[in-house]
């Protein structure tokens, strides 16, 4: 059993950004730098905490706040890091992107400081929410933490206020708020399952559930089952409850993209493994079904994304795909499937917002984002190019980068489940990855300049956009390079997950599987 | 059965139904509104009624009252101002109609008959609990109808509101205590949800000239 502390820091993680969200809207609007300085030191008070709690997490402990309502595990921990990290490196490269004209073709009025304190404001409140998902031990206030992060981001995605940005708006608050009702509907009934074994207020908190799931009844696990994965799989992006987005992951602004394809899909994720996972032992068919639907929302993902002109749409379709990944790992459900999945969520966060950003950088650099207008940046845009193609590796699982790393101990994973064709339909869908992203990188970056383009003055984007994109940028080769950096927390955040699962571990013992089999020569 | 009045219920109920029955085929979205509002007043008496049996829904029953019987109907009505007769739906009022009724005497039977997947179905409320529950699903699926076969934005924003009042009548019978924050977090939710999806309905009115959801083709797969 962990060890629980009381401790303010999780409620701290959640409350500081909601705090500066808040005073951004009372007072953000009144000078240039409030807003911006306000959504920094929020952004950073979080991620402190999150570190703090990854610290006592990852040593076995289990830090609480509101009497166990918010209950950070590893699990969390590294969640939270995620979420309050990329959320940090995106509001520094806001500064100059969301202040520039151009950018995504942003109307003038998306710059004044009226509409600059609404998108920041609405950016903490974004995260905030998000982070009070993934720090939730209340089942029924984890399904409206997700909501809340829908409605939060809503309005950032219908941000430029055009027809384009009206539309995604529309469909993504529509879509995702009839998703998730059904994981209202899933969440209760697991609730009403559990209040039976441990009676009202203990059959709220998923860690007293846990232990006790695996005893409900076939047909309500089998109910509930489908419910949370519907409701959460439709925010999570998964096929064929995807169609919300790319639209609306194209159309926010570039910072936002990285956040919703960065973070929030993984929020999702979280929350479909925390609730369904619960079942496993008594229920292994489960498992079966979602390394099926993963392997499906892989394959689909792919086909769509070779279709695309729209950077931002390809690289949407692309988060579909590689989401597929993510669940692919937690279908085949062994202790290596499950870290594999963890190790692919976290490396698909960290290069996904890296080539959302460096797209941002293109866009803000030409004011064009389709692929058959774009050519010869190469040379005028060094940072990106390199950071466009760690990204594009990453993402599909070449060496050096991490995209690799996880790929291998997924593919690895599977073949020890004896998931062959899970495992040679992964295999080809990274490659369709790669050409598709490459095609596009040799298109954009080496390919004939557009009229569109010819005889623009195009250089290199600021400062600090580039600095965030090369960030991530080492971090995604460093993870490649000296993939050990991470076994320990991934090992702990996966130990939260086979706490429950009734697989016989794949490689010896689980806390150390993946760790020996990776060092193997 | 301890003052919890089974024939009030059963009204009660069967009014929700044919509430929201108008709501969905109502083309007038003002009137649309005015039977989602019945139907938001109908969850409140049902709520209030079941808290004979269970004095914390008298808490959900305000909560309902101010959310779903006020502050959404009024956000309706102030949306539908100057734009009051609904977009042309996909399907015809007679054929919907026929297939309305179908799918609610389907769905209610089918629930009615298999609600002991969900409940406890030997307790002394256990009648009340079933038709509680087939209620409460019927209103969700016609929820989604609505939203599938509705071209009118805020036609289908009345539709995620049945969809809405469905998943939380069941509350009712699947998790009578659930605490008040949890209840106060869903509510609150809805509201603000209904809120910005008019906003940015509203939006869309300006710039497209319309609230057809078939002429938001600006973003193709």
């Amino acid at each position: 059993m962990p060890v629980e502390i009381k401790s303010a820091l999780p409620a701290l993680v959640v409350i500081a950004p909601a705090a500066a969200a808040v005073l951004i809207f009372m007072i953000g609007r009144f000078t240039s730098w409030l807003k911006e300085t306000l959504a920094l030191a929020g952004a950073a008070c979080a991620l402190a905490g999150s570190f703090e709690i990854g610290l006592a997490a990852f040593r076995g402990g289990v830090l609480t706040s509101f009497g166990r309502q918010l209950y950070a595990d590893s699990l969390s921990a590294m969640l939270v890091i995620l979420i309050s990290g990329i959320g940090l490196l995106s509001i520094v490269y806001s500064l100059r992107y969301m202040r520039h004209q151009g950018a995504a073709g942003a109307a003038q009025h998306t710059t004044t400081p009226r509409r600059l304190a609404v998108f920041y404001g609405w950016l903490m409140l974004f995260l905030s929410t998000m982070l009070w998902a993934c720090l939730s031990n209340n089942i029924i206030m984890l399904y409206v933490a997700v909501e809340a992060s829908t409605i939060t981001s809503g309005l950032l995605v219908a941000f430029y206020w055009d027809k384009r940005a009206l539309e995604a708006g529309y469909k993504y608050l529509m879509l995702l708020t009839v998703g998730i009702t059904f994981a209202l509907f899933g969440c209760v009934l697991v609730y009403a399952a559990g209040a039976h074994v441990l009676g009202g207020a203990r059959a709220l908190l998923l860690s007293d559930l846990r232990p006790v799931a695996g005893g409900f009844p076939v047909a309500t696990v089998v109910l509930a089952s489908a419910f949370l994965i519907v409701g959460f799989g439709t925010k999570a992006g998964l096929a064929p409850f995807h169609p919300w987005l790319p639209d609306a992951h194209a159309e926010a602004p570039t910072p936002v993209s990285a956040l919703l394809s960065g973070v929030m899909l993984k929020v999702a994720i979280y929350a479909l493994v925390r609730t369904v996972s619960m079942f496993y032992p008594g229920f292994s068919p489960i498992s079966t079904f979602v390394l099926a639907l993963g392997v499906f929302t892989l394959v689909i993902g792919d086909i769509m994304a070779l279709a695309q002109d729209d950077l931002k749409r390809m690289l949407a379709y692309s988060s579909v795909s590689q989401m597929g990944y993510v669940l692919m790992g937690f279908g085949i459900g062994t202790p290596l499937g499950i870290y594999a999945g963890l190790f692919h969520l976290l490396n698909h966060a960290l290069a996904k917002s890296l080539l959302f950003l460096a797209t941002g950088a293109v866009t803000y650099s030409t004011g064009l984002r389709r692929i058959s207008d774009l050519g010869g940046l190469a040379k005028k845009m060094p940072v990106t190019v390199f950071c466009f193609f760690a990204g594009a590796l990453a993402i599909a699982g070449m060496p050096p980068f991490n995209g690799f790393q996880s790929k291998l101990a997924l593919f690895i994973a599977g073949a020890h489940a004896g998931v062959w064709w899970a495992v040679i339909l992964g295999l080809a869908g990274s490659l369709i990855t790669l050409l598709v992203l490459l095609k596009a990188a040799k298109s954009v970056f080496w390919g004939k300049p557009s009229p569109a383009l010819s005889g623009a003055a195009v250089k290199e984007a600021p400062l600090t956009m580039t600095v965030v994109m090369v960030i991530l940028a080492l971090l995604c080769l460093g993870i490649g390079l000296y993939p050990k950096a991470v076994y320990r927390p991934l090992n702990a955040a996966s130990a939260v997950v086979q706490t429950v699962t009734s697989h016989e571990p794949a490689l010896g013992a689980p806390q150390d599987s993946t760790t020996q089999i990776l060092h193997r020569p | 059965m301890s003052g919890l009045s089974a024939p009030l219920i059963h009204t009660l109920s069967l009014a929700m139904i044919i509430t929201s029955f108008a709501a969905v085929e109502a083309r007038n979205l003002r009137n649309a509104t005015i039977a989602y509002m019945f139907q938001a007043l109908l969850v409140t008496g049902l709520l209030a009624a079941y808290s004979v049996q269970n004095p914390a829904l008298l808490f959900w029953a305000a909560t309902a009252l101010v959310t779903k019987a006020v502050l959404v109907p009024w956000f309706l009505w102030r949306a539908t101002a100057g734009a009051e007769q609904e977009t042309k739906p996909l399907i015809g009022f007679g054929v919907s109609a026929v297939l309305l009724l179908a799918l609610l005497a389907t769905m209610f039977k089918l629930m009615h008959a298999n609600a002991g997947l969900f409940i406890d179905v030997t307790g002394e409320f256990a009648a009340l609990a079933r038709t509680n529950l087939a209620v409460a699903f019927t209103i969700f699926v016609l929820g989604i109808y609505a939203i599938l076969t509705r071209r009118d934005a805020i036609k289908t924003v009345i539709g995620l509101c049945l969809l809405e009042n469905g998943v939380h009548l069941s509350l009712v019978s699947l998790a009578p205590a659930m605490k008040e924050t949890a209840l106060a977090g869903i509510a609150t939710e809805v509201v603000v949800t209904v809120y910005l999806l008019l906003y940015i309905i509203g939006g869309i009115r300006e710039k497209f000239k319309t609230t057809d959801t078939f002429k938001l083709s600006e973003l193709h797969w």
